[in-house]
């Protein structure tokens, strides 16, 4: 095993679980170097500081960078950022698994700031653009981003449906992101914050089984309280288990479909919308 | 599976810095918490460097602190 490519480095093992056993069986051989196969490089790796200053002449010579490699997407994130800021425009950033209820949350939404706060949506999904014609049949203006086979939008994306969307001054900018609790959250778009949607039935330790994304965002909603009793949903867990990730994200729990607890969460972007 | 973009990312800034010297190694830093897949990095890094000008240049990782994730050193070819 080799110390230093990560092969041997157990956070970023791939593993199979079997619950009722407890076994373990590690699965990364097929991306990474196997079980017991110690590997020689032909090359000697250089570690931080082990190797400084470098002793290399014009012949062999390395030369640092410092190059950020999301540096294009976080550039064209800091233009969205201030071409909102530029219009007075509130972008989210709205992530979840598939399924939470994220277009719903914004229907029912919509719906309650409807001739108080303009609002827009930027939908993005891998096909279909069934969740922009819900958005506009709720009552907002929506432009549909179909990612493909992309697992998240980056910046281009967005500041290109921005445009084509021209939200109004005063106006939120909800972005749904591509339904995927992994990627999104390594790739800034230029929203003021990020949002993570839960719902009750998938469980209450989503944010402990995704850290890096409840780690991202400011705000968690938890959505379908409807459903709680029915799933066994337990509330106070679940907080826990977003504290211990994030403890200064804001929770709201609310029902979408019914409008339980709802109005808190109109309340807090009716305070995150600039007055024009 | 957004490591086959970081992969593409990484060749792009590899070659665009290169300015046409032969690469040996690209070393990334990587923090525990960039979400960077190591394995998966380096199985992309293969297929996006295949059959371009970067093709054979090792990819070679280093640790760094929380959510670091840059290229962070080119080492040349010796020359002849």
């Amino acid at each position: 095993m080799c110390g230093t490519c990560g092969c041997a480095d157990p956070a970023n093992e791939v593993s199979m679980t079997n619950p009722e056993t407890g076994v373990k069986t590690i699965l990364n051989a097929a991306l990474g170097h196997g079980e017991n196969q110690s590997h020689d490089h032909e090359h000697d790796h250089h570690h931080e500081g082990d190797d400084k200053p470098h002793m290399h002449g014009p012949k062999g010579e390395i030369i640092p960078l410092e190059a950020a490699i999301l540096g294009k997407n976080d550039k064209i994130a800091a233009q969205n950022r201030g071409w909102f800021e530029g219009r007075d425009v509130t972008a989210l950033n709205i992530v979840s698994s598939p399924g939470s209820g994220k277009t719903t949350l914004l229907e029912t939404t919509i719906k309650m700031l409807k001739g108080e706060i303009d609002l827009t949506v930027i939908e993005g999904d891998q096909m279909t653009a069934n969740d922009a014609d819900r958005i506009r049949e709720a009552g907002a203006k929506a432009i549909q981003i179909n990612t493909g086979a992309g697992c998240h939008l980056e910046a281009d994306m967005v500041a290109s449906a921005a445009k084509a969307i021209d939200p109004k001054p005063g106006s939120l900018l909800m972005i749904e992101n591509v339904g995927n609790l992994v990627c999104p959250a390594m790739f800034d778009l230029g929203e003021k914050m990020k949002v993570a949607v839960i719902s009750t039935t998938e469980g209450e330790d989503k944010p402990t089984k995704y850290p890096h994304m409840f780690r991202a965002v400011e705000m968690v909603i938890i959505n379908k309280m409807d459903l709680a009793a029915h799933v066994d949903f337990d509330e106070a867990a679940c907080r826990a288990n977003i504290a211990e990730v994030n403890p200064n994200a804001e929770i709201y729990c609310v029902s979408a479909k019914t409008g339980d607890g709802m109005e808190a969460w109109c309340a807090r972007l009716r305070e995150l919308a600039i007055k024009p | 599976m957004h490591e086959l973009g970081l992969a593409r990312s990484i060749a792009g800034i590899a070659e665009e810095n290169a300015k046409g010297r032969a690469l040996k190694e690209v070393r990334v830093a990587i923090g525990p918490l960039a979400c960077v897949e190591r394995g998966a990095l380096e199985f992309c890094w293969d297929l996006v460097t295949e059959s371009t000008g970067i093709a054979g240049v090792e990819l070679g990782f280093l640790d760094a602190e929380g959510d670091t994730f840059v290229v962070r050193e080119l080492e040349f070819m010796e020359e002849a």
